[in-house]
């Protein structure tokens, strides 16, 4: 004889026909959030054509993964155990909860047996003991809440939903020690056993019984109705937003059509970027609403660990207000961002790298400084000047002291010839105009041409745009992309190897929608296959007295294209490798990404930061795979030593062949 | 040949007028504008208080048709570029602004395309107009003094309203003409006073700063040289300590001469510089100052 | 109100030295072409002149055709329409004789400005004769300027201070560079914008010339971009870099 629902209660069916009205409004809580972000400019996309495992625009694999198991959560060991156990064992309550309804409605047996043992008593215990640990240790969480939570804001509503959750389970256990306690001994239910001990001595029990019932049903049922309204919103929006997001990492700005300005007969010219929120796509306002002010952005970001006006939390919090005030045409979202913050990104994308639930913050701040660029022309000085120069002179080393050839001046340098020469070497701006930088593409001239690689170089130095774009002109951009694009079509250029991860990028991501397809091989690869394929060698008395190399994973190589394993193997055949703390795709980013190589920094200096972690780890060279990072790391190393230590992939591996 | 100078009252720059006049003719008149007495020897000198340029032309047009002048000469500076356009048409002459130098068979040298070309050029009339540099000729020692004739001037076109001459004191980094200037390499805010110290043995003297000596405190940012500080164009630049980032290079494209003193004979600032001195700034700035000291 | 600024297209004055080159007497055209420094200063000042008063602003170059596109950006900035006088002199008379034409020809012109000094020649002369050929005040390094019942009032930039004055009438200013007058970049619609003003195109005319022959143009011959001054004792150092700067002319 197994358990009996609605044991000791009267009209109990009440609290399961109160389910339907409940199950209404939370609902109409989300069909308020659809409201809100059907405002944005444009649908949720179909994304990638080519990624597998796909229904519509939700992609499976990542919805499963990141969205229902939260892999991310765990990043942060105490959060995630927690997280996991109050999610997890609501999960299993809930189940538990739905079987019981199942039973009342069509008397599905789970009241016997070994069933009832096992799941409906032992494992809903143990859920339910899972689920208070857990929701205790969140309570500790926002009851002393750590930096990055109390970051900027605090977002308000936890506390009373880990207090209401606490009170269901603790009720929950109550009742069911008091079931116990007047009837049997449950098999299984050993946290329920163990209650009914303690509250036998209680008088009046099946009273106390049903005073808890009805208590336990109706917190249960106005937390549910509740969650729409709170932050536990993100039971369903994160896993939402999750499987909707393009599971590449960065901000994937797409291409803008500029036609409609130059078309006499369109009706209306577009808006360039977004200054406002109904301006953004309804994937930015979902990113807003699923938000949930966690703060690992604003831990990892180089702007707000460095005290910049930006905090890539502070944006979604001032999104996520406007979009609760329904302030959806006001302009005044730009200030109150912040213009300085707009620019302070560096589009290293490690924001959107730690992110549980897969926002994609760079483009929402992209988009931004689009329209502060292109329509307001507004942005600072310096990045103006380096446009200027981008567009009058085809690089953004204003005031270089370097001419286009200086360079490749005693060396010879193969051009590239249609027909005849398989790879372009593109040498990209910093390698010609900065000094520092100019050794890198001797070095890689020097490898390519003793490994009898077929390549050769443009005769007139160009700039793949880049600049342009991670500053916010796309203009600019594809003006440049496209008078590139001609040309390579002219030469018949296929293959390129890119000695910056910025122009890597930049043809890779961008090139391709303006019909630029190419095979193209980022530096640190192709030395690596050179290496591995035996066409150089490495000096064999080397190997007695290897350095050690510390190596950098250059943001727009690692975390946006990951490659992470080439640049280490390659430098593992010269000397030792080395990992500083954080590397790979949790990497600290240089501080010139997203054009912030021409700005003004204030206060401490990212680059500085950096190459103390690289310093730290006592190696004896530091290495990169990226001019810029290459710049800013040797001059942020001057501040702790005179010593030159930092190199490029391609000068390390030069310096060790034959 | 008949020559003119007009010019304010300002022995260095009517020093270099002279050596400039020399080339043409032994005693020239002058036309010299404000008051107080006229320093060196001329021919005749007439004077004005006027000191708008536009307000003097008409004047200066008659006093030249008069007395035949060939040579009309003048320094390079805003009076000089107020007068010689309007006076140049006026007298349909024949016309050389910014000059550098001048050969002895009087051919005028001028830098074009921002001192990266020089352009030798001969006047086929006359008179000629001739605006010179600042800096460019020697000061000739002048001579006693020349008591002046009024130059009559009739009311002008332009009005002055205010006139604000900054002091001599502290100059503005963008007007000086020599800049001492300390990077990272410098090692401590105590050792600016050095730099202090030799700027301050210069007429237009200031001290500047690369980002990196901002940066670590040492001096005001408002000392900050390059691109995102402040841009000059003196004429002597002495880069201590400083590496050469491009950043950097970018507020002294327009130094004449960058003299760089570092340490490290690879630093980029070698690439830009006219002068280099590989060694510890410690050792040769002081060397510098009592080198000043005893001239001066 | 009707603003003329008067513009020059040169080539590239970024290029470094060691990278310059010469073609008969000129730039080597291989350079890009750009509007010049200071009259890029001289053209935000009109936009900003003619957003203050509504004015209507005309930009007047001499030059070649080719140059077309560049001077686009100066529509984008905002001026309403480009004057283009085909040719190729680089005497400043004939330069000057036949902007005069152009502003003559535009009829209601109220002030017209110019940078100060172009960015190939560097002779700053040219807004000077132009002034003098149209017979009206000319004011040189002017960063300021603001209009009242006809009179304008600008700020001077002197070697030794500014100084404020007031003219009236039809005036020709040079403009010089402060951070009020650093041209922004311009909006995209701007740039699409600008492909649709007119340009009027004008057939320049022979000047009398500046009776200045052009005998050579030459690039100073370094043997050594950086000399180093030999190690020595740091009194001889000094003194040897001192001696240098001197003789070289820098001190």
């Amino acid at each position: 004889m197994g358990r009996i629902p609605y044991w000791n209660i009267q009209c109990g069916i009440i609290i399961d026909i109160l389910a339907i009205p409940v199950f209404c409004l939370l609902s109409y809580g989300f069909y308020r959030y659809w409201m809100k972000i059907r405002v944005g400019k444009d649908r949720i996309p179909l994304g990638l054509r080519s990624a597998a495992m796909k229904i519509g625009p939700l992609y499976i694999r990542s919805f499963f993964t990141r969205g229902i198991l939260g892999a991310r959560i765990y990043d942060q060991l105490f959060t995630g155990i927690t997280h996991g156990c109050l999610f997890w064992g609501m999960g299993l309550l809930f189940i538990g909860t739905i079987l019981v309804i199942l039973n009342i409605v069509f008397g599905l047996p789970i009241f016997e047996g070994r069933f009832n043992k096992w799941f409906m008593s032992f494992t809903l215990d143990t859920a339910g003991l899972m689920a208070l640990i857990g929701v205790l240790g969140l309570l500790i969480n926002r009851l002393s809440p750590s930096k990055r939570l109390s970051a900027i804001k605090l977002r308000k509503g936890f506390i009373p939903m880990e207090i209401t959750i606490i009170g269901i389970l603790v009720s929950g256990f109550f009742l069911e020690g008091l079931r116990i306690a007047s009837t049997v001994y449950e098999p299984g239910a050993w946290i329920g056993n163990m209650a009914a001990v303690l509250v036998s001595a209680i008088p009046n029990g099946l009273v106390w019984h049903q005073v808890f019932w009805w208590a336990h049903g109706l917190a249960a049922l106005a937390f549910v109705t509740w969650i729409p309204f709170s932050p536990l919103s993100h039971l369903f929006l994160a896993p939402l937003n999750t499987g909707l997001s393009v599971p590449i990492s960065g901000p994937k700005m797409g291409v803008l059509d500029f036609s409609a300005f130059e078309n006499d007969d369109a009706t209306e010219e577009p808006r360039l970027g977004v200054s406002k929120l109904s301006d953004f796509s309804r994937k930015r306002l979902l990113d807003a609403s699923a938000c949930l002010w966690c703060g690992r952005c604003h831990e990892v970001c180089p702007a707000a660990q460095t005290n910049k006006a930006l905090s890539p939390k502070a944006v979604m919090i001032t999104m996520s207000e406007y979009l609760n005030q329904e302030k959806y045409e006001d302009t005044s979202l730009i200030d109150d961002i912040s213009k300085d913050a707009i620019f302070n990104c560096t589009t290293c994308s490690a924001c959107m790298e730690v992110c549980p639930v897969s926002i994609n913050q760079p483009k929402a701040i992209m988009r931004l400084r689009q329209h502060l660029v292109m329509e307001q022309s507004d942005m600072p000085d310096i990045m103006s000047q380096a446009l200027k120069s981008l567009e009058a002179r085809q690089h953004p080393f204003f005031g270089a002291a370097s001419g286009k050839k200086d360079w490749r001046k005693d060396i010879d340098v193969p051009i590239f010839e249609k027909g005849k020469t398989e790879h372009l070497l593109w040498i990209g701006c910093a390698a010609i105009y900065e000094e520092r930088a100019q050794k890198i593409a001797r070095a890689m001239v020097n490898i390519l041409q003793k490994a009898g690689v077929s390549f050769g170089i443009l005769e007139d130095a160009r700039c793949t745009g880049d600049p342009a774009k991670q500053m916010g002109n796309e203009f600019l951009f594809q003006e440049i992309a496209k008078q590139n694009i001609g040309d390579f079509m002219a030469l018949g250029v296929k293959k390129i190897i890119t000695l910056c991860p910025h122009c890597f990028n930049s043809f890779t991501r961008h090139y391709a929608p303006l019909g630029g397809f190419y095979t193209v091989i980022s530096h640190a690869v192709m030395i690596d296959s050179l290496i591995q394929s035996g066409k150089i060698q490495i000096r064999s008395q080397l190997q007695h007295q290897a350095k050690s190399i510390a190596y950098h994973d250059p943001c727009y190589l690692g975390r946006r294209n990951s490659t992470f394993d080439e640049p280490r193997h390659a430098l593992s055949s010269v000397g030792n490798l080395v990992e500083m703390n954080r590397s790979r795709n949790l990497s600290f980013c240089c501080g010139a990404g997203g054009g912030n190589y021409w700005s003004e920094e204030e206060g401490e200096r990212i680059n500085q930061i950096r190459a103390k972690e690289a310093l730290d780890t006592n190696a004896e060279q530091i290495a990169t795979s990226c001019p810029f990072c290459l710049l800013m790391l040797t001059d942020g190393v001057k501040k702790f030593t005179e010593e030159q230590k930092v190199f490029d992939i391609a000068e390390i591996v030069n310096a060790a062949i034959d | 040949m008949k020559t003119l100078i007009v010019e304010i009252i300002e022995p260095n720059r009517l020093g270099e007028l002279m050596t400039a006049s020399r080339k043409f003719c032994d005693q020239p008149d002058i036309v010299a504008i404000g008051t107080g007495d006229i320093p060196g020897s001329y021919h005749v000198a007439y004077q004005t208080q006027e000191c708008i340029g536009a307000n003097l032309t008409a004047s200066l047009g008659d006093l030249i048709k008069t007395n035949g002048y060939e040579i009309v000469l003048m320094s390079a500076t805003t009076l000089g570029a107020s007068i010689a356009g309007p006076l140049a048409i006026l007298l349909s002459a024949s016309i050389i602004t910014e000059a550098t130098g001048i050969t002895d068979d009087s051919m005028i040298e001028r830098p074009i395309y921002g001192g990266k070309a020089v352009a030798r050029y001969k006047a086929d009339t006359w008179p000629l107009i001739l605006t010179i540099r600042r800096k460019y000729f020697e000061k000739d020692t002048l001579n006693g003094q020349t008591s002046s004739i009024p130059l009559p001037v009739s009311a002008g076109p332009v009005k002055l309203v205010t006139e604000k001459i900054e002091k001599a004191e502290g100059v503005p980094l963008e007007d000086a003409e020599v800049i001492v200037t300390g990077g990272r390499g410098m090692g401590g805010a105590e050792n600016f006073s050095m730099l202090k110290d030799m700027a301050g043995y210069f007429p237009k003297g200031a001290v500047g700063a690369s980002r990196g000596a901002v940066d670590e405190g040492w001096v005001s940012p408002s000392l900050q040289i390059g691109q995102t500080g402040k841009i000059v164009a003196p004429s002597v630049y002495f880069a201590i300590g400083v590496s050469g980032a491009s950043q950097h290079l970018a507020g002294i494209a327009n130094a004449k001469c960058v003299v760089a003193i570092n340490k490290d004979e690879e630093a980029n600032i070698f690439k830009r510089a006219r002068f280099g001195l590989v060694c510890d700034y410690k050792n040769v700035i002081p060397e510098i100052v009592r080198a000043l000291r005893e001239e001066s | 109100m009707h603003i003329a600024v008067l513009a020059k297209v040169v080539p590239d004055y970024a290029v470094p030295s060691s990278d310059f080159e010469l073609v008969d007497n000129r730039a080597h055209a291989k350079y890009t072409r750009m509007i010049g420094l200071y009259d890029e200063n001289a053209i935000e000042t009109g936009v900003q002149l003619k957003q203050k008063y509504g004015a209507s602003l005309t930009v007047i170059s001499y030059g070649r055709d080719s140059d077309v596109p560049v001077l686009r950006k100066a529509l984008a900035m905002g001026a309403d329409r480009l004057v283009m006088i085909q040719g190729e002199s680089d005497d400043a008379y004939t330069v000057a004789a036949n902007l005069k034409l152009a502003i003559e020809k535009l009829g209601n012109v109220d002030m017209i400005l110019a940078g100060q000094q172009s960015a190939d020649m560097d002779r700053g002369l040219v807004h000077g004769l132009t002034a003098g050929m149209l017979g009206c005040p000319f004011i040189p390094q002017v960063s300021r300027i603001s209009s009242e019942n006809g009179v304008w009032t600008v700020d001077q930039i002197m070697e030794n201070g500014v100084r404020e004055m007031s003219v009236s009438g039809k005036a020709v200013f040079s403009i010089t560079s402060v951070p009020e007058n650093v041209p922004r970049i311009p909006a995209v619609r701007d740039i699409f914008g600008a492909k649709k003003k007119p340009v009027e195109k004008m057939v320049s005319v022979s000047g009398n010339g500046a009776c200045v022959t052009e005998i050579s143009v030459e690039i100073p011959i370094l043997t050594s971009v950086c000399e180093l001054i030999p190690m020595d004792d740091p009194g001889v150092m000094a003194q040897t870099l001192l001696k240098r700067l001197r003789e070289a002319r820098y001190l």
